[in-house]
């Protein structure tokens, strides 16, 4: 996959235009590999009568056959043994219907290279050390979402002199421990190293309501953050306004609008999309988007509405190189954003069907039911 | 967005509001009351303006397919003539006067009075449009302050109809509180709930049992749960109308409500009759899917990708796809008897249930039952009906008006206005 590993290794993780040549290599080389290890990703191809030789052009990645998040719910699809893929993770969900995507050592080292590169955009690296507090899951071997490994995997960023998490798992099942975790914020304002945030935003809007009813309010030293992510539902189920998160985080934790940073990516389409200091989602060169018309599946123009197609080679394990997801979506030209990045950025306005309303920040709510106050 | 004492206010201003709510609404306890009739006009002022087409920008932006038909519902239900009559049906037609008993001998006289619960705190669901108003205003009708809690999936329409609503008759600004808070804020609800009297919840099991958990145990709860629907076939009176009307509703309701066909049921217990059952309404369900192919962008894109996927998986598995099954809807016939959720959107299960098994198999629902509706020959509809109501269904209609608004009817067995009030005795 020496494609894949040039394009990883780009250095500029927005120059979408200038990666377009190296990014449709690696995409076939991607789609070969699948084409040839993977019985059923072949059948679809065959069955409508592509094959990765007919990508030569960018252009043609239109016509290469996407995967809907359903196939990976109904299937399990793999091109490696099952040995080789050392990690597996879920998506958070829909109880009974979850994709299980598995990667491979390649893929993850691909992973932290895109990861390293796309969050430079935010200095999130930094040698200073931090206060980690976690508003996900505390790792548990039954628990293989790739939520909590996301969550984790961000309080590398920095060194971190401590991780506080939570939802702690006990008993068998997840608790939320708010009132650990407000001691803990408390105690790290006290502290001259900046605080990190990572994990679910109800969860941290939860907790600064918590403050503001309780008329607690600190100053976190300067350079704390707070980092959102969770998964794609979180853009768009839209639970707190942005606006009020924002304000609400300055007036309780003393934490600019601007050390808000946000995060997505998604089991199928696991390339790290992180918001610009407009909180617009850039595409990066790891990742293109194409809108299709929800009639035709035709590719649409920048600005028109439509459904949302990802294209990665990231992943050498699982075919998910075209997925389509349930989302509803605009890609809007680089250019309307005035953060300097020129790639498109993407604007989800919608999901499609009824059937899968939940997302894991309902799941959330739920365990904060049991919160007494 | 909030509104309080018919002013709007941004939801940032939710926590400085919501702590004076209390004195507010004590306030108005002790010096105001609002009459049923101030209620009705403001009603119907109302209803002139949406049938004049004020709201006809909002209305027409709803990613809803059918519009006019539910404008056209909304005109009929808000009429003066058809609430006067929910009134009358709900309350009685003396129930809003002070009534002296005269009891038998010497024994001691009271005096009946209806009074509004006091404060009702309504907790809307989100999947029908229209709806968290609908809650308001009868609360409204029975002389209630109302707290309405929006669903997160609300579109701007209640706000617009509310807002309008006190702008025809200001007098009623005090009486209505509107918050978006969204359902994580439990702290906020919460003090909603301890400020009221009632907490009335509209929505699914989730919504059910998380009010419960966060209600006072000195609120009265008053449920309006998810429910299930189907249809019952022992014959036909005329065979080609009623299966096209049957067909109609599936597909115009898509399955989405508490009234919507989400099983057919053959009063039979021989699994070929199902099978020749949907052999013949295929074609019918195809016909009403076609004239009715949705226009809101997300239904359209589920139609185009589950066709999509449908194509990937015929791939994957070399298979023929099921013989009642189009792009648009589907019958999927099952050996039990169930009652169960469909897949909705055009899609519904067809199962075996011979009459002298209804109740068995229904009670086994108790608490979910809804509508029936009903096609046989004529002769068998009163057997049938009788069955059916003891089985604990609450409503029976034909089959095509499953879903259909009959002017006094209960809702889900119940007449709300009577929950919302309560009765106090003076001792004369």
């Amino acid at each position: 996959m020496k494609y894949r590993r040039k394009l990883f290794s780009y250095k500029d993780a927005f120059a979408v235009n200038d990666t377009n040549e190296l990014f449709l290599k690696a995409v076939k080389e991607n789609c070969l590999y699948h084409y040839n290890h993977c019985k059923e990703y072949k059948k679809i191809l065959d069955g409508m009568k592509f094959h990765p030789d007919d990508l030569k052009t960018i252009d043609d990645l239109s016509k290469l056959p996407f995967l809907p998040t359903l196939i990976f719910k109904k299937h399990k699809l793999y091109s490696v043994p099952a040995f080789r893929t050392i990690v597996k993770a879920t998506s958070s969900g829909t109880a009974g219907m979850k994709s299980e995507i598995g990667f491979c050592v390649s893929d993850l080292y691909s992973g932290l290279k895109m990861v390293l590169n796309v969050s430079k955009l935010r200095g999130l690296f930094s040698p200073v050390p931090c206060n980690y507090i976690v508003f996900g899951y505390k790792p548990h071997k039954s628990n293989k979402t790739a939520v909590t490994k996301t969550a984790l995997g961000a309080t590398f960023f920095t060194p971190a002199l401590s991780r506080t998490f939570a939802l702690k798992y006990s008993n068998g099942k997840y608790n939320a421990d708010l009132e650990g975790i407000l001691n803990a914020v408390i105690k790290y304002s006290k502290s001259k190293m900046p605080v990190r945030f990572m994990g679910f935003p109800s969860y941290t809007y939860f907790l600064m309501k918590m403050m503001d009813e309780r008329n607690i309010r600190v100053k976190l030293p300067a350079n704390s953050k707070i980092l959102l992510g969770g998964g794609w539902k979180q853009f768009y189920t839209e639970q707190v306004d942005k606006s009020v998160f924002y304000d609400l985080a300055k007036k309780v934790l003393n934490i600019d609008d601007w050390n808000i940073i946000e995060f997505f990516g998604a089991v199928e389409h696991p390339v790290l999309y992180c918001d610009c200091k407009n909180h617009h989602f850039h595409v990066p060169i790891y990742s293109r988007v194409l809108i299709r018309d929800v009639d035709t599946l035709d590719v649409l123009d920048n600005g028109e509405e439509g459904l949302v197609n990802l294209i990665t080679p990231m992943v050498k394990a699982c075919p998910i190189l075209s997925v389509m997801t349930d989302d509803l979506g605009i890609l809007h030209d680089g250019e309307n954003c005035s953060c300097g990045i020129n790639s498109p950025y993407l604007e989800i306005i919608g999901r499609i069907g009824m059937k899968d309303i939940k997302t894991c920040a309902a799941g959330a709510a739920e365990i904060l039911k049991e919160v007494n106050l | 967005m909030i509104i309080a004492k018919g002013k709007i206010y941004d939801s940032k201003q939710q926590d400085e509001i919501l702590g004076n709510v209390e004195n507010e609404i004590t306030e108005t306890l002790s010096s105001k009351s609002i009459d049923t009739e101030t209620v009705i006009s403001a009603v119907e002022k109302l209803c002139c303006k949406l049938k004049n087409g004020d709201f006809d920008d909002i209305i027409n932006s709803l990613p809803i397919d059918g519009i006019d038909e539910y404008k056209k519902l909304a005109i009929r239900m808000l009429s003066r003539e058809n609430i006067m009559l929910k009134l009358k049906t709900e309350l009685g037609e003396d129930y809003l006067k002070t009534l002296e008993t005269s009891p038998p001998e010497d024994l001691p006289k009271i005096k009946i009075t209806a009074k509004p619960l006091g404060v009702l705190l309504h907790i809307a669901a989100g999947n029908m449009d229209g709806l968290p108003a609908f809650s308001l205003a009868e609360g409204l009708l029975t002389g209630n302050i109302n707290i309405l809690k929006l669903p997160s999936a609300d579109n701007g329409l209640s706000v617009r109809i509310i807002a309008e609503l006190i702008k025809s008759e200001p007098s009623l600004a005090d009486f209505i509180y509107v918050f978006d808070t969204p359902s994580t804020d439990i702290s906020a609800i919460k003090k909603m709930a301890e400020i009221s009297d009632g907490i009335v919840v509209w929505g699914g099991e989730a919504a059910v049992s998380a009010v419960r958990q966060l209600a006072p145990v000195n609120s009265k709860l008053i449920e309006w749960g998810h429910r299930l629907s189907f249809a019952y076939i022992s014959g036909f009176a005329d065979k080609e109308k009623e299966l096209s009307q049957l067909a109609e509703h599936i597909i115009t309701t898509k399955g989405l409500l508490c009234s919507s066909c989400q099983v057919i049921y053959i009063d039979t217990d021989d699994y070929d009759d199902v099978t020749a059952f949907c052999r013949d309404f295929f074609p019918v369900l195809e016909k009403a899917a076609d004239t009715h192919k949705p226009s809101s962008i997300d239904s359209r894109a589920e139609i185009t990708l589950r066709k999509y996927t449908d194509k990937l998986e015929s791939f994957l598995s070399g298979t023929e796809k099921a013989p009642f099954k189009s792009d648009l809807c589907s019958l999927v016939p099952c050996r039990d008897s169930e009652l169960e959720l469909s897949d909705m959107f055009g899609s519904v299960l067809v199962k075996p249930l011979p009459n002298k098994n209804i109740i068995s198999v229904l009670g086994r629902k108790k608490g979910y039952l809804q509508t029936a509706g009903l096609i046989c020959s004529p002769d068998k509809r009163d057997q049938l009906s009788d069955i059916l109501m003891k089985s604990g269904i609450v409503r029976i209609t034909k089959a095509g008006n499953m879903s259909s608004a009959f002017p006094g009817e209960a809702h889900d067995g119940e007449y709300p206005l009577r929950r919302y009030m309560r009765i106090v005795n003076q001792e004369i």
